[in-house]
């Protein structure tokens, strides 16, 4: 490794000016962490249709228009991280495909119109497109909907795919990733919106869902943290940053311990407890932890010098 | 036609004329650079030396930028140059985290992304870069790639040691150094330490281009 000459060569940089900065801050963590929640949401109202449909009568309109919501959280910060947010427009007509964030936000605004139009659905609840009935319409589009929000969280991993000067991204882990942050913010937000209107079986599946994406994620996380530094000399320098005395190591650490560790670990207890203050604890732990833990591995990568 | 550029690092002295060259040419503004040359002191009292290299974009024939830009403000022009079209973009910084580099920056004026473009304006005019002409001691090598009399060609077919910055990316700059090492071309083969920096507060604009 290149490092290891520094000892010989005593090379000390005496002028330079690396250009940027952090760039992508945590204007950008609120977008990752927002769309989330509000695809996660999705995938969790799917399951609980294919589960135990009954349950969703009174989950319908809170859940999408939570989603919805988070939804809008994630476009209005992808806005206002734009240095030139009035020429958004251009996306649309000057897209150039080849860029995960032009498919993206393609996907994303088709994406919130049809939650939309399923919580305008809802609210109106009177005669539909689809049918004669707001519910059945809701359900059936819930379907193509779901299917959507596959490609909606996972885009953003084909952002970080694309930024070829940041190596700690990777496609394969960061798409695992982004699915894995949708299935633990989804169940959580799901565990919080639901309360005492999911039974304990329902309650207990997202409790799962819950503790085994935390598990996954910080699987991927410990591995990326242990084995990453033996592949390449980059990933072994951005990790210096969460590791020992890092600039980040403590961040690092407290959302791993809030998003991952402590959830699971509530999610244990509530399994043996059956305590509904300890799964909603867990729950509000894996949102706020989730946070933390994208905005360290968001900053990293771009605290080393391209030049 | 594809243009490129080789530094020949023998000759290089580091006095930033290129550097001067282009800020002129391309009214880049404050706290800003298109190009930079990167000073890295090597070695241990008294055996010293002080190592100069020229930074820029190096028009990557598969270029992140390019790739990555979501309304193709950064495209190819037909001589290989990557352009930007700032009325285009939309200022993102996609390109900024997508070049392995660090070319690119956001102009605290514009808002918007900027780099080296290998002056093609003046190269439309069949003039040469601004750096080019600037360079006292001819260390910047300019020319068409495809062409095997071409003087950059010449200079590569002459010079067994070309390399370029972080080939490992699969880039393939347009942009070759001659007489480099570890120590001029790869960021992790030397130290930055604080109080070692020959100007250590460098002012930065704010995004928005007036000081605070």
């Amino acid at each position: 490794m290149i490092h290891e000459t520094l000892a010989a060569t005593n090379a000390v940089v005496t002028l330079d000016v690396p250009l940027p900065d952090v760039f992508w801050g945590w204007f950008v963590t609120m977008n990752m962490w927002a769309k989330s929640i509000g695809t996660g949401l999705v995938f969790m109202l799917f399951l609980l249709l294919r589960k135990n449909s009954s349950e969703m009568s009174g989950l319908r309109t809170p859940a999408i228009i939570v989603s919805f919501i988070m939804m809008n959280v994630f476009l209005l910060f992808t806005l206002a991280d734009l240095h030139q947010p009035f020429r958004m427009w251009h996306i649309f007509f000057y897209p150039h495909w080849t860029s995960a964030i032009t498919v993206g936000a393609w996907m994303a605004t088709i994406f919130v119109g049809l939650e939309f139009v399923m919580a305008a659905m809802m609210i109106r609840k009177d005669k539909c497109l689809l049918t004669k009935n707001a519910t059945e319409s809701f359900d059936k589009l819930l379907f193509w909907v779901t299917l959507l929000a596959i490609p909606v969280t996972l885009y953003t991993a084909g952002i970080m795919a694309e930024a070829t000067a940041r190596e700690l991204w990777q496609m394969p882990t960061e798409s695992v990733q982004m699915i894995l942050a949708a299935t633990l913010s989804g169940s959580a937000a799901i565990i919080l919106l639901g309360g005492s209107k999911l039974s304990d079986e329902t309650k207990n599946f997202f409790a799962s869902i819950l503790g085994l994406s935390a598990l996954l994620a910080f699987i991927i996380y410990m591995s990326e943290y242990i084995f990453g530094s033996m592949k390449a000399e980059e990933v072994t320098a951005i990790l210096a940053y969460v590791k020992g005395d890092g600039e980040y190591a403590t961040m690092f650490w407290i959302g791993q311990w809030v998003a991952y560790i402590l959830p699971m670990a509530l999610v244990g207890l509530y399994r043996v407890s059956k305590s509904n203050s300890i799964l909603t604890l867990a729950a509000i732990l894996a949102i706020a932890g989730l946070w933390v833990v994208k905005h360290v591995w968001l900053v990293i990568p771009q605290l080393l010098p391209l030049s | 036609m594809q243009l490129g550029f080789l530094v020949d690092l023998h000759l290089c002295m580091g006095c930033k004329g290129c550097e001067i060259a282009c800020k002129v040419e391309n009214e880049v503004p404050l706290s800003t650079w298109r190009l930079r040359v990167k000073y890295v002191d090597v070695g241990t009292f008294p055996e010293t030396k002080r190592t100069f290299t020229p930074l820029r974009c190096n028009h990557c024939e598969n270029a992140p930028c390019e790739r990555i830009c979501p309304v193709s403000a950064l495209h190819y022009i037909e001589n290989g140059i990557v352009n930007i079209d700032k009325e285009r973009c939309i200022g993102c910084a996609g390109c900024v985290m997508a070049c392995p580099y660090g070319a690119i920056y956001i102009d605290p004026e514009t808002q918007t992304a900027d780099k080296c473009t290998y002056c093609a304006h003046r190269i439309a005019s069949s003039m040469m870069p601004a750096c080019v002409v600037a360079c006292p001691v001819e260390a910047n090598i300019f020319g068409d790639l495809d062409d095997p009399k071409s003087n950059i060609s010449k200079y590569m077919q002459d010079h067994r040691d070309v390399q370029v910055r972080k080939p490992e990316k699969g880039t393939n700059p347009h942009h070759f150094y001659v007489g480099a090492s570890q120590v001029n071309l790869n960021p992790l083969a030397s130290r930055r330490e604080e109080g070692y920096n020959l100007f250590n507060k460098i002012t930065k604009l704010p995004l928005g281009g007036h000081h605070e």
